[in-house]
């Protein structure tokens, strides 16, 4: 694959530090709360590229791997006191097993058939987390708020650690989504994506990188739900587990560039902010006014950059070679 | 080519200009006092979230302006002890997301700089939100929200005005059990119906608690998703156990299609008591006189006015400003800014650590407040209001009419429900 | 207990025809253009606004209004197809489901701007009451809306059959490029589907104002419902929908019923993943 040029390496480190700097200097808690958003939806779009991307699963049912990793790491906590960095792994374990069960009916569903079985399996899955007593069915999951520390993932008084955790998680899954871009895997994932058929003839063995492009998305999703629980420290079904959710998480990969490494990213860093200061700024009106542009902008967004807004940046990217 | 090109970006770029313009409206620096509520004011309960933002804003008219009202602040403009400092209330819109309501709490407390919290309605987002107030430690004064659980877990900022679901639903089967010794009719049986969300759960939690505490036996105990499109299994289940009595918790989408349903199946048990949807002004502008005779627990109802000309001279005020009667929802709002900014005024400071202290002294006598209770303390533990009790109202001819307890009745009950085939 | 099988069975009936009469515009739009239109459910909820204001502006019983719907809708379809998503037809798949997702935003929050989120309700129609046979009480404006489903999932079957037009729809919907070779002018087509798409469930919309609320956000269920129906009677297939739409409304009724409520969702869904996995075609689709 590609070497990135010195000017390319200069560009990304100058952009990681301004990221690690800037909430050193911003002080409004609200816009470092909109970055963090910012980077958990880019993972949770960098974890939807893998497979929608590269390998060419819609998946609408994203929203059912985080949710599972917040509620994995959540229950070992607060049943068994078990670290939330250790549910962390489980959860993440506990999405990629779900994700092959499921995957592996549907490795012979393709386009439209896939995106719509993937929307019925989590509606499933949160329909069985609302009536599931044992994890607190619709009233959801407290967690505890005593005892901040790194070794806990809690920190209450302040929003910085959040922010760089995120963050790093948001570089791992750019790391395996590289990694996976450029190797062997990413060309096989490909040429699943364009045929079946030929893949299957150049003797790719379909259904076993299908699932593994669905195993890695759904680990990597359920990573940023513990995150979202840590964080936000209530989880329900109807919080995180909402097709909305699902939903925003291809409008985000869509609109940044389905495909390519960074597109996710792009895509998240355009629509969140989009999203939320609307709302802080119209919504309070309650008039519907905000989300009316939001949906504006979606539809020209995708009229006139159907390829992701991505293509202007790598324009931007191809200068500084 | 070029022109097209053009106009791509040009079209993308002002709608995102569009945003920013509006992100940076302009902020008035008045010297006030800022109080942050989150409502969902957009998204599916908009229009609740809508009814409980006109409560609010009439409680800060009233607050900040000159009223012959016996309410706390009516007559003077604004606190007295700070100076006659005005009341502002900062809206922030939570779309019924949980995550929106921590994250709009906080911005409210760090950027607008507010100095204590009310709203949410949903219990969800109350959650939420308070817990963001408990890190940063700003009083939260919560009249909406009925989820029991808010009020068990011990926080020091946090303060409930109204009665919780465990207290509504102890309250329907006591009105089973007084209705018995009065009328003499036996009732036997109950089924327990509820919208499986945080809300409809505890609801039905607390149903099935008090149920077999008073001695009645639960016949059908059925949770449903919440906007079905078709409730006809729900209802064929009621059929089939018999009920005496149906108790239903309930936001208003479901509401309206159940009692339609009920209707077009004959459903027809002694009584149908229910909460929370059923008395939102949406619903019997919707369902009209299908909902009569259905009885709802409340807080306040308009024929209160009867004992308590104060509810009049409010509703009066709301017509004047909104041309519609007051709704429960709003009601129920309306109460928190003014049990806050008497705190604050007693407290004669806006620190945090002042009002709480201030809120745990409450004591606001019950010819204060629009509701039928004894008045506002909060228990020195839960912060609950120990005074807050519901009571129950019956529609009839298309109005909530008080009819429990049966000592600030304004109309007696109609029992049993009538048979939905020879109404009009 | 019988009784309540019948009505049980019914009511599962009745709703699952309605079902029906909301996914054949979807499944037309699909087969015909290969795209998922998100913005299904909304068209249901202008359907629904516009039976209610006819009624309540001018006093128009939803029964006239279903021509009424039928073509203000065609007209809206044909206008979004025109200015939005035939734009994008030639773009990748992705950028058409997100276009689509768009104009379902801004519609349903146009419509909270214009109208306010609040619930409403059809006061007494010309549709109202209940019939009763055989212990069974049937919702009028529910048989009448499935009596709109049977006529209209019929009239498209024979329209796409015997008309030159529905053939070409369906030549379009087979082979894109076969039928442009043979002189079928697919741009029109393609807005012609998507008109009478709309313009369906437009209709769907004027029935459905007889007995359910309306407000801004009521497409969701029904449109995420429409996919289901859609994908399980097989994308493109008039029958295929209708079959479907019945099935799904028995499996809800009868698992909610015999069952729990609280999965009755979850039986529908369960369903469409078993038949998928044994048929990943759907149904009736090929």
């Amino acid at each position: 694959m590609r070497n990135f040029t010195i000017r390319q390496i200069i560009a990304g480190v100058a952009i990681l530090l301004l990221l690690i700097v800037f909430p050193l200097v911003v002080s409004q808690s609200f816009n470092v709360h909109v970055m963090i958003l910012v980077f958990m939806f880019g993972m949770l779009g960098v974890a939807w590229n893998i497979m929608g991307g590269y390998a060419g699963m819609f998946s609408f049912g994203q929203a059912a791997f985080f949710g599972i990793g917040a509620y994995t790491s959540s229950y070992l906590l607060i049943a068994y006191g078990i670290n939330p960095w250790i549910g962390l792994v489980a959860g993440g374990c506990a999405a990629a097993v779900v994700a092959a069960v499921i995957g592996y009916p549907c490795s012979n569903l393709r386009g439209h058939y896939f995106a719509i079985a993937s929307i019925a399996f989590a509606e499933i899955v949160r329909i069985v987390f609302n009536n599931w007593q044992m994890v607190g069915a619709a009233e959801g999951l407290s967690l505890p708020m005593q005892n901040e520390s790194f070794a806990n993932f809690l920190f209450n008084s302040s929003k910085l650690p959040y922010y760089y955790i995120m963050l790093a998680f948001l570089l791992v899954s750019l790391a395996v989504s590289y990694f996976i871009a450029t190797s062997k895997m990413g060309y096989y994932f490909r040429a699943i994506r364009e045929s079946h058929k030929i893949a299957e003839v150049m003797g790719v063995n379909v259904v076993l990188y299908r699932l593994m492009a669905i195993m890695i998305s759904a680990f990597l999703s359920a990573m940023a739900g513990t995150f979202y629980a840590q964080y936000i420290l209530y989880i329900d079904p109807g919080s995180v587990m909402l097709l909305a959710t699902s939903v925003q998480i291809v409008l985000i990969s869509m609109l940044g560039g389905a495909g390519s490494i960074m597109g996710p990213v792009i895509g998240a860093a355009i629509l969140i902010p989009a999203s939320e200061y609307t709302r802080v700024a119209l919504g309070y009106k309650g008039t519907g006014m905000d989300m009316l542009i939001y949906g504006l902008l979606i539809t020209l967004i995708s009229m006139y950059y159907p390829e992701g807004v991505w293509k202007l940046f790598s324009r931007l990217g191809r200068k500084l070679k | 080519m070029a022109s097209k090109n053009c106009i791509r970006v040009l079209s993308v770029a002002v709608s995102l200009l569009l945003i920013l313009v509006f992100s940076v409206s302009a902020k008035s620096e008045q010297k006030v006092i800022k109080i942050g509520a989150v409502y969902p004011l957009t998204g599916n309960i908009a229009s609740t979230g809508l009814d409980c933002k006109r409560g609010v804003d009439l409680a800060v008219d009233i607050i900040n302006g000159k009223y012959d009202l016996d309410l706390p602040l009516a007559k003077s403009a604004g606190l007295p002890n700070l100076g006659g400092a005005k009341i502002e209330i900062v809206y922030a819109d939570t779309k019924g997301d949980p995550k929106n309501g921590m994250s709009e709490a906080e911005r409210l407390i760090t950027s607008e700089k507010v100095v204590a919290m009310i709203g949410a309605y949903q219990s969800a987002v109350t959650k939420t939100a308070s817990q963001i107030t408990e890190r940063l430690r700003i009083p939260y004064v919560c009249s909406d929200s009925s989820s029991p659980t808010l009020t068990e877990r011990g926080f020091k900022y946090f303060f409930r005005v109204s009665p919780h679901d465990d207290i509504f639903a102890r309250d329907q089967f006591q009105f089973l059990k007084d209705l018995e010794k009065k009328t003499g009719q036996a009732v036997h049986n109950v089924a327990v119906l509820y919208e499986n969300t945080e809300f409809g759960s505890n609801a039905g939690k607390a149903y099935r608690k008090y149920a077999s505490e008073f001695g009645y036996k639960v016949v059908a105990d059925i949770a449903y998703p919440a906007n079905a499109t078709d409730v006809t299994s729900e209802v064929g289940k009621l059929i089939v156990s018999k009920p005496d009595v149906l108790m239903h918790a309930s936001y208003i989408t479901d509401a309206i299609l159940f009692t339609r349903t009920f209707k077009e199946m004959g459903f027809q048990p002694k009584g149908i008591m229910t909460m929370a949807g059923y008395i939102e002004p949406g619903y019997l502008a919707a369902i009209k006189a299908d909902g009569n005779y259905i009885i709802v627990r409340s807080t306040f109802a308009l024929d209160l006015a009867k004992k308590k000309p104060l509810v009049a001279k409010v509703n009066e005020l709301f017509r004047k400003k909104y041309g519609m009667d007051m709704s429960e929802n709003a009601a129920r709002s309306f109460m928190a800014p003014f049990v806050l900014a008497e705190a604050i005024n007693r407290a004669k400071s806006t620190a945090p650590e002042a009002i709480v202290k201030a809120l745990q002294d409450t004591d606001i006598p019950g010819n204060e407040t629009i509701y039928p209770w004894k008045g506002i303390k909060f228990d020195p533990l839960s912060h609950q209001n120990i005074y807050a009790r519901g009571t129950l109202v019956q529609i009839l001819n298309q109005e909530y009419v008080t009819i429990w307890p049966f000592d600030s009745a304004s109309k007696s009950v109609v029992w049993p429900f009538p048979a939905w085939k020879g109404r009009k | 207990m019988p009784d309540q099988l019948l009505q049980q069975l019914a009511d599962g009936l009745l709703i699952g025809l309605m079902y029906s009469l909301v996914a054949i515009g979807l499944t037309l739009i699909w087969g015909v253009m290969n795209i998922v239109n998100f913005a299904h459910g909304e068209f249901l909820m202008l359907g629904m606004f516009t039976s209610f204001w006819l009624f309540t502006l001018f006093g128009i019983d939803p029964i006239f209004s279903i021509p009424i719907c039928f073509v203000g809708m065609f007209v809206m379809g044909t206008l979004i197809y025109r200015f939005i998503v035939s734009k994008v037809m030639k773009g990748p798949v992705l950028a058409q489901l997100v276009v689509t997702f768009g104009v379902s935003i801004f519609i349903s929050n146009l419509a909270v701007y214009f109208w306010t989120p609040d619930f409403r309700l059809l006061p007494a129609t010309m549709l109202q009451g209940t019939w009763q046979i055989g212990g069974v009480d049937l919702s009028i404006p529910k048989v009448a809306a499935s009596f709109g489903s049977v006529i209209a999932s019929v009239s498209m079957f024979f329209f796409l059959k015997r008309t030159k037009t529905g053939k070409a729809i369906l030549a379009t919907e087979m082979d894109r490029e076969a039928a442009l070779l043979m002189g079928i002018n697919t741009e029109r087509i393609n807005s012609l589907s998507f008109g009478i798409g709309a313009a369906l469930v437009g209709v769907a919309g004027a029935f459905l104002s007889t007995y359910y609320y309306i407000y801004p956000q009521v497409g969701g269920l029904f449109g995420t419902i429409a996919f289901c129906v859609v994908a399980l009677g097989g994308f493109g297939s008039i029958e295929g929908a209708f079959i479907a739409g019945i099935l799904v409304g028995l499996a809800q009724t009868l698992g909610g019923f015999y069952f729990d409520p609280s999965y009755k969702y979850a039986i529908v869904f369960m369903i469409y993943l078993i038949t998928i996995w044994i048929r990943p075609q759907g149904l009736l689709g090929w």
